[in-house]
């Protein structure tokens, strides 16, 4: 056991010196074991406490989605595609769904659309609150791991009215959605969601308004705007540092064209703006949310689509809970694609991971990792 | 070593006491096994285990989200004793949430191997019993158990955490009517 | 709607005349997605050119293809602007084809940063080189991986 430890981690970091590493660095490997946004590997170099440079090594989730996908027909891959963000697993189910409407020449009814964001809108809700729970209790704050997992439990109730799922919902399909909204779900949601905002303020009040939190955030981890933009960061991490891109208003897709909102977007590009920006998004879509089930029209929710994937090449995308999610999906007649590429939110920060955390401290590597949210399930596929 | 020896006399006493003393002590630990094992201090020792089973902190993939929904607001898994603690040496209970992949199996392992005795695995999710959704990808191993015992299979994809609970609960009465010794 | 094309066909004129020769294929998909297909020794000026004067200034991802009946392999760039607010939703993508027995390609980790990982996938998914590239080993699969590319078309999944 200890000469197979022996060989797996010191190849790997040798593998991953840098020039500036001398005999005054020293290699660690963080992980896989460890508390941080999942099972990832960084080694990281440190001179004294300091920072000098960081490589992941990610891959210990990956499952090889996209050749499973090449051997499943179109409909037995939704659970498939769903696995990666399992808590946002709507927004990824979506993207599918619009590669291959887009290739099948399939447009869902307006009702369908409607339903569509809002569960989009229920599982960011889910997914920030997922985060922040995670967040709370590894910055050391363990009221913050309990409610927002107990918040989290009125959306994932509402969710089972719709669907029928908690998490893994399965629910949008070609053409449109499987089920219709239940009876008393308009006042459910409306009330779910009004509370909610009340709770979001006290959770203002324990944890962003503290300064023992404050002061681990504030000025840690910046990712300036030019470098968030050549790396491609997506998502929450672009939106912390500046710059106001989120493809529901810049591409719309699903309803977002007729709903009015706001997309919240921080300058101080430091932890505590990344972890902010989830905050306002989560006000956001309680309000997208209340708009939707008012607003709905009415008529049917599923066109008819056959299960075929004509020839021809698809990309679409949407605005997930971490990011940019996009599908390139290349479809060759039959039933099965030809090829599925799935390029998620946490994928494209992880470029971003040896930015953020270059020349801090290793006692403050957890807070601008996190605010990352580099999920790892999600970016091993 | 010869070298040193003063005269072949007089180390054998000392080496006579402290053979006779490692076989007191072998005979000691017998006889403690034995009475552990057969009296109501076995009731108490089990249950200790049972009502503090601390789990590793390791996530394997998307059942870690249940995971996590159930050590939360409204399932607890706290109420059972279930109490997420980060060193390895003093945690007892290791939940292989969801599918394990080759480069992670090795991990797991290792893992598995540095924790102290007893410790126990729950397989939770379908990935973690067969492969699951996954079962035919290349870089997954399909089951848990493929590298580890295993105690209890939570099937689910993913379990909810009412699953969980009774597999903790299913745990715990595995535990209750177990020897004390039954791992080493 | 006025001239719902104008966009892409804009961007496709500018870079035919900037590089008349080199573009050997371009198409619209649809609106919002153009597609021009060059040859790998020139992918790394086009790039600069798309990144400096046309503002495409970040990639969204790399994906690799493979077309085994035409024994070729197709690395496709999809690459979108943020700084220009009105082609945000703009996704050109960059074709370039290599042929399937002796895949390699330049790396466009000096242009775009954010391809670092994306090529790095591709070259242990396909075994497609990408010169150029700082650090070109597995990211995903396992350290000790000895079997062949997995996404290659002729690596049978159990269940096919």
């Amino acid at each position: 056991m200890t000469i197979l430890k022996k060989s797996l981690t010191v190849a790997a970091m040798e593998a991953a010196q840098s020039p500036e590493s001398g005999p005054q660095t020293l290699t660690v490997s963080v992980g896989p074991q460890h508390s941080g946004s999942g099972h990832m590997r960084l080694i990281v170099e440190l001179d004294g406490d300091v920072i000098v440079k960081v490589a992941p090594d990610p891959g210990y989730v990956h499952r090889g989605i996209e050749k499973i996908c090449e051997v499943r027909n179109i409909i037995k891959n939704i659970p498939v595609i769903e696995r990666p963000a399992i808590i946002d697993s709507s927004n990824l189910n979506h993207a599918y769904i619009l590669a291959i409407e887009e290739l099948q020449g399939v447009e869902p009814p307006l009702r369908a659309k409607y339903l569509r964001s809002l569960l989009n809108e229920m599982n960011r809700i889910m997914s920030h609150l997922y985060w922040l729970s995670i967040f709370g209790v590894f910055v050391g704050h363990t009221t913050m791991f309990m409610w927002p997992l107990g918040d989290r439990e009125l959306f994932i109730d509402l969710a089972e009215q719709l669907t029928g799922a908690r998490i893994t919902h399965s629910y949008i399909v070609p053409g449109g959605v499987r089920r219709d909204l239940p009876q008393g779900f308009a006042e459910e949601a409306v009330k779910r969601t009004e509370y909610f905002e009340k709770r979001l303020k006290e959770y203002d009040k324990i944890f962003f308004d503290n300064p023992l939190f404050s002061s681990r955030s504030k000025g840690v981890g910046i990712l300036p705007r030019e470098d968030a933009i050549a790396l491609g960061c997506t998502g929450p991490t672009l939106r912390g540092s500046g710059v106001d891109a989120d493809l529901r208003k810049d591409e719309p897709y699903g309803a977002y064209s007729k709903l009015d909102f706001e997309v919240p977007t921080r300058d101080e590009a430091d932890s505590f703006s990344r972890a902010y920006v989830r905050m306002d998004e989560m006000r956001e879509s309680c309000k997208l949310i209340r708009q939707i089930v008012k607003e709905i029209p009415a008529g049917p929710i599923r066109r008819k689509a056959p299960i075929v994937l004509p020839r021809g090449e698809a990309y679409s995308r949407v605005e997930s809970a971490r990011g940019e999610c996009s599908f390139y999906m290349i479809g060759e007649g039959g039933d099965k694609p030809y090829r599925v590429r799935i390029i998620t939110g946490s994928y494209r920060n992880m470029a971003a991971i040896p930015a953020v955390l270059k020349g801090g401290h290793l006692a403050d590597i957890r807070t601008p990792w996190l605010t990352l949210w580099n999920s790892v399930v999600r970016r091993d596929r | 070593m010869s070298a040193q020896k003063p005269a072949q006399q007089d180390e054998d006493p000392l080496e006579m006491l402290v053979g006779g003393l490692s076989v007191w002590v072998g005979k000691l630990n017998e006889i403690v096994r034995k009475v552990v094992d057969e009296t109501p201090i076995r009731n108490i020792i089990n249950w200790g285990r049972i009502y503090s089973m601390w789990p590793v902190n390791i996530t394997t993939a998307c059942c870690s989200a249940e995971f996590g929904a159930a050590s939360g607001a409204r399932h607890d898994l706290e109420r059972f004793g279930v109490l997420p603690i980060g060193s390895l040496r003093q945690s007892d209970l290791i939940v292989v949430e969801g599918t394990v992949t080759k480069k992670m199996a090795k991990r797991l392992r290792m893992i598995y191997d540095q924790m102290a005795i007893p410790r126990y695995v729950i397989a939770m999710g379908d990935c973690a019993i067969s492969g699951g959704l996954f079962h035919d990808s290349y870089s997954i191993v399909n089951g848990a158990h493929e590298f580890m015992p295993v105690d209890v299979y939570v099937p689910g994809c993913p379990p909810r955490p009412e699953a969980l609970e009774q597999a903790i609960i299913m745990l715990q009465e595995k535990i209750r009517h177990s020897k004390v010794y039954s791992q080493g | 709607m006025s001239a719902p094309l104008e966009r892409e066909e804009t961007i496709i004129k500018k870079l035919k005349e900037q590089f008349p020769s080199d573009i050997k294929a371009s198409r619209i998909i649809r609106r919002s997605r153009p597609e021009i297909t060059v040859a790998p020794e020139k992918i790394q000026e086009i790039t600069t050119f798309l990144r400096d004067q046309l503002g495409f200034d970040h990639a969204n991802g790399v994906s690799g293809v493979d077309y085994n009946r035409e024994a070729r392999f197709e690395i496709v760039y999809h690459t979108s602007s943020l700084n220009n607010k009105e082609m945000r939703d703009l996704v050109l993508a960059v074709k370039e084809s290599t042929p399937r027995n002796a895949p390699k390609v330049p790396s466009l980790v000096s242009i775009w940063p954010g391809v670092e990982n994306f090529e790095r996938e591709t070259f242990e998914m396909y075994a497609i080189q990408f010169d150029g590239h700082p650090h070109m080993e597995k990211l995903f699969l396992l350290d000790n991986w000895d079997g062949p590319p997995p996404l290659r078309k002729d690596v049978r999944v159990p269940t096919d």
